[in-house]
């Protein structure tokens, strides 16, 4: 039975929702795939997992139902949303438990096999919460209305979808990263010696905004150069003007078409000392050395080998730094924190979008450096789509 | 006002955070608890209702720590608490945390044990919602990964809901708390003004929405996103939007809604001003009018000891002496999801026992509608209450501006 709009419901809010709908089908039908091949009679996407609520449906909140035999989907969608992709989904307020377990049992799934998103962390999604990010009370309840049924995590079923970009998609990875660009241009031009910190970051949100960009934060170390830990801010600044010689490295993200890309390019509020050339020349042969490698069939095993070995010779660190472009906590996470085994045999695909930016640190890692951004995996090998000039930003 | 650089606030002290622990300790001890447990919970980014909830996620543990992400196990017998969280983190008020290490459930559940909470009565703040915290989550805020790995791991533990627990404690604000809500609201107030200032039909609502928010960072809060309506009256609710919109330009006779929000001391603080691109009709003018008195009469109300049944009774009845009606909107203001909540989906009717207390801040913000319904509108700011009643924590007339 279809839940309505409450009465009293609040005003709905307006996202993005530009995607065709062959990109619908296209997501969900790998999904249906995925989930088929899993063994689950459905894939839930339940409250909590926001994220991939907004991947397979466009909302900004949703609970989703996707049976795997090719019947559709029941969405459950929240302040009378909907969009061209879910023109009629069950409504609700704030009550998510009820609806969910009844569009289970709607579509028959009493003693199904049905598999959770976001039970844990994924593979290539999730990647920061190992926890996974469902909620726990609905989440029980659910559970509770249907206790014939089984429920397994399925975080890797939509996520190896998200992993592998639709040519929509790759656009907008493509405006995104221009739009960061602009935002790290903004950066260069304002970062002086004496500028206000959290006016900067003021000024670099709002030239992001500007060009349409939803929020993500900027993160930010204003430090002098040869701080030990420098201080991070994801927030502006309060008390700090920039100084000579301080060291901005930055991670300037943009979201256009829900796809987050970043771009790391450091600053520097003076000369370079001559003792970081050579880092800085290592991890731009690093970075390219990266890009060469990085195409279809190539394992993440093979690579961070690659990366994590390349310095010895010039007795320097070199570190793999990379995650992917997306919804939001793409992947694969590398360092990875943990269930660093399950990425060691995964490949890299045609139509993968990640943020390449090695590290490379002298041996007792007092001078570090960060430079990428996002980058396309094609038939071809990569292409890179940060192109500003490699090297440090020197401003004096 | 100062610009961020020029702000002297070294974050919250010491003091303010034993205040905090001991509040808590004692409700929790009232409770029958033997500790407070705040888990992990899910971030806001995939566990968003509304933008007030999405802060509220993991308000608590920001209450207890100024730690964007931790659990917090809270003895009740005076121990220090035992925090985990992500390893990059720590701060002045809990230099000594336990990093996570496979996963949050198992560093959690450890810290039950070590603390010995085996056979022990946990209240778990953030399950269900609550009447002063957690308002709009029905379902809480618990991830639920880690919990059921602690709910496995500790077996002869029982586990309750304990979200009036910290809830009840961030209810009352502090001095410290107060000043930092009084300049979040002072910064969201200078978001209005340049919200004045640009807005001018033919203005590109993208670009106008991004100027707000750079007054207001550039002030030093936090980015919170301004919820921001804008269309010509008579064509149905507004809009919502909460980023900056694509294609989209002021024209006139648009009526503009907002709720301006500025975050200082990790505290979400705001204002809403109507705004109308031309003459405001007179048929509207009673209600505004109204609102006004209200908003100013609900002030006098405010004083500790009352209770929100008789508050949300004078509140609501208001309108109808003046043939218009009117309705309570309102709600707590602090780390985020913060009530007790009135508006029109959740009227209130649970909360009518919970009393006013002197120290409490909200958003005050009725609605009045014509008699016939065919115009609303709702002005409001930030109130501090006190014994003499309720005290703006920022000056401003209020009204609906109109720009010609």
């Amino acid at each position: 039975m279809p839940w309505t709009t409450p009465p009293g419901a609040g005003a709905t809010v307006f996202i993005w929702s530009g995607y065709s709908l062959a990109e619908r089908d296209r997501r969900w039908q790998a999904v249906r795939e995925n989930g088929g091949k899993a063994g689950f009679d459905c894939i839930l996407v339940p409250l909590g997992n926001g994220v991939d609520g907004r991947y397979m449906t466009q909302l900004r909140c949703s609970a989703m139902v996707l049976p795997t035999d090719g019947r559709g989907p029941i969405t459950i969608a929240d302040r009378r949303s909907n969009n061209a992709w879910v023109p009629e989904p069950w409504q609700t307020g704030r009550e998510w438990a009820e609806p969910m377990g009844e569009a289970l049992l709607d579509l028959g799934m009493e003693r199904a096999r049905i598999g959770v998103v976001g039970l844990k962390g994924g593979t290539v999604t999730h990647c920061s919460s190992i926890d996974g990010v469902v909620n726990h009370t609905a989440l029980a309840q659910v559970m509770s209305k249907l206790p014939n049924a089984k429920f397994a995590d399925a975080t890797d079923i939509v996520g190896r979808v998200r992993y592998v970009k639709g040519e929509e998609e790759i656009d907008f990875v493509r405006r995104s990263t221009a739009v960061a660009r602009a935002g790290l241009d903004e950066l260069i031009n304002l970062a002086r010696p004496g500028v206000d910190a959290g006016v900067l970051y003021a000024d670099v949100t709002a030239r992001l905004l500007e060009l349409r960009s939803e929020y993500y934060p900027l993160a930010l170390t204003l430090d002098p150069l040869g701080t030990p830990k420098p201080k991070r801010f994801a927030n502006p600044p309060i008390g700090r003007r920039l100084e000579t010689n301080s060291l901005i490295n930055s991670e300037v993200n943009a979201i256009l078409g829900a796809q987050l890309t970043q771009v790391c390019q450091p600053i520097l509020l003076g000369q370079i000392p001559d003792e970081w050339k050579p880092v800085i020349d290592l991890q731009q042969e690093l970075y390219e050395a990266g890009l060469t490698l990085l195409k279809p069939g190539i394992t993440f095993g093979a690579l961070e080998e690659f990366v994590n070995t390349f310095g010895a010779k010039r007795k320097m660190k070199t570190v793999i730094q990379m995650h992917g472009c997306g919804y939001g906590d793409d992947g694969p996470l590398l360092p990875a924190k943990t269930n660093e085994d399950r990425l060691t045999d995964l490949r890299i695909e045609k139509g993968n979008a990640f943020i390449w930016k090695p590290m490379v640190t002298t041996d007792d890692e007092r001078i570090q450096f960060t430079w990428g951004g996002p980058v396309i995996v094609t038939d071809q090998g990569c292409e890179a789509l940060f192109t500003r000039p490699h090297g440090m930003v020197s401003i004096c | 006002m100062e610009s961020p650089a020029d702000i002297i606030w070294k974050g919250y002290s010491l003091a303010e955070r034993d205040w905090r622990w001991q509040r808590v300790r004692e409700n929790a001890a009232e409770a029958g608890f033997d500790c407070v447990f705040v888990p992990l919970c899910v971030d806001g980014r995939n566990l968003h209702l509304s933008l007030e909830q999405s802060r509220g996620t993991r308000s608590d543990c920001r209450f207890l720590t100024q730690l964007e992400n931790a659990a917090v196990i809270l003895p009740t017998d005076g121990r220090t608490p035992i925090v985990i969280s992500a390893p990059e983190s720590g701060n002045d008020w809990v230099p000594d945390f336990r990093p996570v290490e496979d996963s949050w459930g198992e560093s959690m559940a450890q810290g039950l044990i070590d603390a010995g909470m085996e056979r022990a009565r946990v209240g778990v703040s953030g399950m269900r919602r609550g009447l002063y915290t957690h308002g709009r989550a029905f379902h809480g805020v618990v991830n639920h990964g880690s919990y059921a790995e602690v709910l496995r791991r500790l077996p002869h533990a029982i586990f309750d809901n304990a979200t009036e627990v910290i809830g009840y404690a961030r209810y009352v604000k502090s001095a410290e708390q107060i000043e930092c809500l009084r300049r979040g609201a002072a910064i969201a107030a200078a978001g209005i003004d340049k919200m004045i200032e640009l807005a001018r039909p033919g203005m590109d609502e993208g670009v106008l929405y991004s100027r707000v928010m750079q007054r207001m960072v550039s002030l030093g809060s936090e980015y919170y996103p301004m919820a921001f309506y804008s269309g010509l009256h008579g064509g149905g609710r507004l809009p919502r939007f909460e980023d900056p919109t694509e294609g989209r330009f002021l024209q006139p006779m648009y009526r503009i809604a907002n709720e301006v929000d500025a975050v200082f001391g990790g505290l979400i603080a705001q204002e809403q001003q109507p705004i109308i691109l031309g003459p405001i009709p007179d048929s509207w003018k009673p209600a505004i009018e109204a609102q006004r008195d209200l908003y100013y009469a609900a002030l006098e109300q405010l004083r500790p000891g009352r209770s929100f049944g008789e508050f949300m009774d004078f509140v609501n009845g208001f309108g109808e002496r003046r043939g218009l009606k009117s309705l309570l909107l309102m709600h707590g203001r602090g780390y985020g999801d913060d009530g007790p909540l009135f508006t029109p989906q959740n009227r209130g009717a649970r909360n009518r026992d919970v009393r006013i207390e002197n120290g409490n801040v909200f958003i005050v913000k009725p609605i009045v509608s014509s008699a016939d319904g065919s115009f609303d509108t709702s002005w409001g700011g930030c109130v501090l209450v006190t014994e003499t009643g309720g005290e703006p924590l920022v000056r401003r007339r209020p009204g609906m501006v109109s720009i010609t």
